[in-house]
């Protein structure tokens, strides 16, 4: 579903991102793993069509994401890490606004709505304005958003940072049972997160793929060890 | 096309929940409104005194007591403060990032911004239409006995408009908008065929003083609003800062309104002046737009640069996704 080649993406002489390769299979919830600013953010941004790659190649559900951008992106629905939204919109008028962005028709939207509110936990806050939500129900928003179109791939960028433990539990809950309908790759620092939510997972370290598989493949590559020592073992060679 | 009519549909109600908007319309209507009065003032003061273009009060020199571009001192922040939030505020709170991973293309975000901050500067002007009937002194008179077939189709026309409007604010907006128009677009050919057809009418209107110049310069207007408003949205793509935007479109469109304040003690045959009276807006205006010229060269001018402005600000958007 989601296919990477060869990527690579320089700022300037940096390299943020180096020759990462990966699929993911369709109906997989696979977690990017990684160190903070080991390139994580720019993939995924990559693979939205928010940045340009400096090489390789990258598609959604076979749509290049550079040469067939438009159909690429609408297969995809999307949780930046900053989660930004338009803090003067009310949450129906925002989702109505992002609905018919995605090209659908005021029917489908309304449906559609109805729908993801459901299942966002959204039910209370619909008519209040974005700016005076809280934190956790924020982030739901931004989760609503990206479903709004029923998109195969799901691309979420720390979707539990900043939410209260029992958020935390139900966020990872959604995403397990969103794993069943769409393909999941959701980046994440936290290791427990993955091994609650994901089917495999994929670690990046300095731009590179340091591991990837499904998780008992990982373990078992690493001689049995747990995936902390395994993340450690990787990404903090420090001593 | 439907994600541009969402994109539109939002920018132009985000106009509605910001002050700014509010500000400017306040300040606007207050300008034209002084001016207003004193068009007014001098077409009905007694003697010799009097002007001869009422509209030339308005947007030209202001007759001969203000003898001062008032409105374009006005005009020089209107446009800069309409566009500056448009892509400014999306990079400063990130969510141009929402709107660049949308499946939709560079062209269609800076088209849809365009056209609302466009509608919403043709809303600024509307009001000043109450000012016409006045300024062009228009007569109607009633022939009450000229019913025709086609006055029927010109009032149902009128009341089907009407209808439309008074739904949009009951939550029919799209259908009542679509009504209004249809309703319009009979109402246009029902005036048509009973102006064009009968003998009689119905109602006919006379105006006073020549209504040409008013057209011309509202004509004038709105392509000069083209010029600015891309100029403005151009700005507000480059930079981050919404008062950097509003201050940097503000500058750059000195030198396209202010030279009229010196150039009548320029010496015409110069090439400096020539060249000023090339791009000085108010100028054109004064000498041509409220006066009844439509001059090719200036609405040429306007809408080239205000088409160069949005190719540049697409070419800008794109340039983002480094």
């Amino acid at each position: 579903m989601i296919h990477v080649e060869n990527l690579t993406k320089y700022y300037g002489d940096y390299a943020a991102v180096r020759d990462v390769c990966f699929d993911v299979e369709k109906g997989k919830v696979v977690g990017f793993l990684g160190p903070n600013g080991a390139g994580k953010s720019t993939t995924m941004r990559i693979l939205t069509g928010y940045l340009t790659a400096t090489s390789g190649k990258a598609s959604i559900d076979g749509k290049d994401v550079f040469r067939d951008a438009i159909e690429a992106r609408r297969r995809i629905g999307y949780l930046p890490e900053s989660n930004p939204l338009y803090s003067e919109m009310r949450v129906d008028e925002y989702l109505r606004f992002r609905g018919g962005l995605k090209g659908m028709t005021g029917r489908e939207t309304k449906n559609r709505i109805g729908y993801v509110v459901d299942r966002c936990w959204l039910g209370d806050v619909r008519r209040q304005l974005i700016g005076t939500l809280s934190k956790g129900f924020r982030q739901r928003v931004g989760l609503a958003d990206a479903l709004i179109g029923n998109p195969p791939v799901l691309i979420l960028d720390e979707p539990t940072v900043g939410l209260d433990p029992s958020q935390i539990r139900e966020t990872r809950k959604l995403i397990k049972e969103l794993g069943r309908e769409h393909t999941v790759l959701l980046s994440t620092h936290i290791l427990p997160e993955v091994e609650m939510t994901c089917d495999s997972m994929i670690i990046i370290h300095q731009g590179k793929v340091a591991a990837q598989g499904t998780l008992d493949e990982v373990r078992k590559q690493h001689q049995g060890k747990t995936l902390e020592d395994v993340f450690v073992q990787i990404t903090g060679a420090v001593d | 096309m439907r994600p541009t009519l969402s994109l539109i549909r939002r920018e132009f109600t985000a106009y509605f929940l910001s002050p700014i908007a509010y500000v400017v319309l306040t300040v606007f209507l207050l300008g034209t409104g002084v001016l207003y009065w004193q068009a007014v003032e001098l077409l009905t003061e007694r003697g010799p005194r009097g002007v001869e273009y009422p509209m030339s009060v308005i947007l030209g020199d202001g007759g001969e007591k203000i003898n001062f571009p008032v409105f374009w001192l006005v005009f020089l922040f209107v446009p800069p403060l309409l566009t500056m939030r448009l892509f400014a505020e999306e990079r400063a709170t990130g969510t141009m990032e929402m709107l660049m991973t949308s499946p939709v293309k560079d062209w269609q975000i800076v088209f849809a911004k365009f056209v609302a901050c466009f509608a919403f500067y043709l809303l600024m002007w509307l009001p000043t239409i109450l000012y016409l009937p006045i300024l062009m002194d228009l007569k109607a008179t009633f022939d009450l006995t000229a019913w025709t077939p086609f006055a029927y189709v010109l009032v149902g026309g009128l009341a089907v408009a009407v209808l439309g409007v008074l739904m949009m604010p009951f939550g029919w907006v799209g259908r009542g908008f679509l009504i209004a128009l249809v309703g319009a677009a009979i109402a246009a050919v029902g005036a048509y065929l009973h102006c064009a057809k009968d003998s009689q009418h119905v109602v006919t209107l006379s105006a006073g003083i020549d209504p040409w110049p008013v057209l011309t310069s509202y004509i004038g207007v709105i392509a000069a609003g083209v010029m600015f408003l891309g100029l403005g949205l151009f700005v507000s793509s480059l930079v981050r800062g919404q008062m950097i935007a509003a201050l940097i479109s503000i500058t750059l469109s000195v030198p396209l309104i202010l030279p009229v304040l010196w150039m009548p003690g320029l010496d015409p045959s110069w090439w400096v002046s020539k060249g000023l009276s090339y791009i000085t807006v108010p100028y054109h205006f004064e000498k041509d737009f409220t006066r009844g010229v439509l001059d090719t060269r200036h609405l040429v001018f306007y809408l080239s640069a205000g088409l160069l402005f949005l190719f540049l600000t697409v070419r800008s958007v794109e340039s983002q996704r480094r």
